[in-house]
């Protein structure tokens, strides 16, 4: 019963603090003993307790603890330690003035080591909350670039777009075939290239934390390979693509149409790095627990220094590139955030002779058969 | 001139056009609407042959089309949607859609589902109760005995289920859940990954890598081809 469960739940702190207050009071009053047979003074015990009333404020979280422990200790002190032993009268004239003081001074010193121990809490949850604070600034900061560096990736396309659109309306007729073949070309190219940053943005809605949310099952990495090469040879009929399959088959833990989307871009942008005329391989293969996935091409390569920058987000190598095909920012660093949040790695390396090579690991996946 | 009529059943007018004038250039014959309840009627007074239904629809849910015109007709269905949906398309294909699109499509991958389409149409008018022939694949149903090129393959038990389901089934998606329980009996989730698993053993042995006769349909199921 959930009522049950609450009460249980409180219940096992206080039972488990009181415990505390008896294992340190027992052994106070046992170290006590020690003291008492070495000879040592009153003053000395009481010392003791007052040490083990700190330590009970220090471990217990409420300060019903440490009054609660300060009375005990005062009791214990008379019925062990003063004369007559073993009861609860003290003979000696001073004593009712030596165990008031005595517990107020535990007591004193017991609330304000409890109290420390506190603000040190409180300070700590404040550092916390003003990380996570700082996280969720930092996930604003990031959406709020994606967003204008999107807006500003969305413009150039649609002008170009409405723009012939709006040409062909008006002067359609005064155009010649060739003129007419070129704008509607460049229409056609344009929004397919919307097509793709619209789909990555799909995707890239889902990180969060830097972390993507994942639906992952058994998936056979040939079918994932296939699948983003026959969406690539739609979208540049004219390339080569090679895929080196494996014979055997190769199970891994994906899910599916994320995976999909980091072959699609890693060859997506080995498509537009490298020459027309030069061909673009995806290969596979086993290495212990993982399945390594690499797409390489024959294109420029890119220098060392850029090579930790591409994983970035809207890091572009835009600014040398040598002919006007623009790439997403976004591709590989959302391809960075799906193969980690899978527990892959993504590199990049150079290819022989020329090139790149950037590959993957996914964790394989065991399947039990259901014959 | 291109005997078949297809219903085209979009609310958003662009695409409609856009549906319409290939249909058009390609020599299609066709009638549309924009409504459920109107698709509903216009399938059974017209009859068409082929429907192109968008499941994003102003009065009813496109499901719900799929099952009331599952009541009374098997017109091959290809299912229209967004990205990323797809739930919304194992549960068109589950009700009985036989094939879907994924906006933003092409032309051609339209032209392509229509021409998947009228080939089963096709092979549905000269069927051989004992026998299945597609290219180089031939079932003998009587002898359980199946060949690829004249060759007898050696299946287990259950490739050859799966294979006799899909030749049942040619053309059409046939979703994950649908083919686990034709085979197992039972839609336990962790049969999902073994029909993956014997699924690509089966292609291997039909030496089908590059999936021109069964076709992966990530997320989605199985497809066996009209060859």
């Amino acid at each position: 019963m959930p009522t049950e469960k609450k009460e249980n739940h409180r219940l096992i702190p206080i039972l488990k603090e009181s415990a505390i207050c008896l294992i340190v009071l027992t052994v106070a009053t046992l170290v006590g003993y020690a003291f008492k047979m070495f000879r040592l003074t009153d003053t000395d015990i009481i010392m003791l307790y007052i040490i083990a009333v700190l330590v009970i404020s220090i471990i217990t979280s409420r300060m019903v603890y440490c009054l609660i422990s300060s009375a005990v200790c005062v009791v214990l002190f008379n019925f062990f330690f003063t004369y007559p032993e073993f009861s609860l009268f003290a003979h000696a004239a001073g004593y009712p003035v030596t165990f008031v003081t005595m517990f107020i001074t535990a007591f004193i010193a017991g609330s304000l080591a409890n109290k420390l121990k506190r603000n040190m809490l409180i300070a700590k949850q404040n550092a916390k909350e003003k990380e996570e604070a700082a996280l969720l600034a930092q996930n604003e900061q990031l959406r709020a670039n994606m967003l204008r560096s999107i807006s500003h990736d969305l413009r150039t396309p649609l002008t170009s777009i409405s723009g012939n659109a709006s040409t062909l309306i008006s002067a359609g007729n005064t155009l010649d075939e060739p003129a007419k073949q070129q704008i509607y070309t460049d229409i056609y190219s344009e929004s397919m290239w919307l097509i793709e940053l619209v789909e990555n943005l799909l995707y890239a809605t889902r990180i969060e934390d830097g972390k993507m949310q994942l639906s992952i099952s058994v998936e056979i990495l040939d079918d994932l390979v296939l699948e983003s090469v026959k969406h690539i040879r739609r979208s540049h009929p004219k390339r080569s693509i090679e895929v080196e399959m494996r014979d055997e088959i190769v199970p891994v833990l994906a899910d599916a149409n994320l995976i999909v989307q980091v072959i699609i871009n890693l060859l997506d942008n080995a498509v537009k790095y490298s020459e027309d005329d030069t061909p673009v391989t995806i290969s596979m293969r086993k290495e212990g627990d993982f399945a390594v996935v690499a797409v390489a091409d024959v294109g420029h390569g890119i220098p060392d220094p850029e090579k930790d920058k591409i994983f970035e987000m809207f890091y572009t190598c835009g600014n040398r590139s040598y002919d006007s095909r623009r790439s997403l920012g976004l591709g590989l660093s959302l391809c960075k955030s799906i193969v980690d949040s899978h527990g892959g790695a993504i590199t990049v390396r150079d290819n022989q002779p020329k090139g790149t090579v950037v590959s993957f690991t996914l964790p394989l996946g065991k399947v039990e058969l259901h014959e | 001139m291109n005997e078949y009529l297809v219903l085209v059943v979009e609310d958003d007018i662009p695409i409609r056009t856009l549906i319409t004038t290939t249909l058009k250039m390609n020599d299609y014959r066709y009638i549309t609407a924009s409504k459920g309840n109107e698709a509903i009627m216009l399938s059974a007074s017209h009859t068409p042959d082929i429907i192109i239904l968008d499941l994003g629809l102003p009065d009813i849910d496109g499901v719900e089309v799929i099952e009331r015109i599952r009541t009374w007709s098997e017109v091959p269905i290809i299912v229209v949607s967004a990205r990323s949906e797809d739930k919304d398309k194992i549960l068109a294909l589950d009700k009985g859609a036989d094939d879907y699109l994924t906006k933003p499509f092409s032309v051609e991958e339209l032209l392509a589902r229509l021409r998947v389409i009228q080939r089963r149409l096709i092979k549905a008018e000269n069927t051989l109760v004992t026998e299945f022939i597609n290219g180089g694949l031939r079932i003998d149903y009587v002898s359980g005995c199946v060949y690829l090129n004249n060759n007898e393959l050696h299946l287990t038990p259950i490739e050859y289920k799966l294979i006799c389901l899909l030749a049942k089934n040619v053309g059409k998606v046939l979703t994950h859940k649908y083919i686990i329980q034709n085979i197992w009996g039972s839609s336990a989730d962790n049969n999902e990954a073994s029909l993956r698993v014997f699924m690509a053993t089966l292609r291997k042995k039909l030496n089908d890598s590059q999936q021109s006769l069964i076709q992966t349909h990530i997320g989605i199921g199985y497809r066996m081809m009209k060859l």
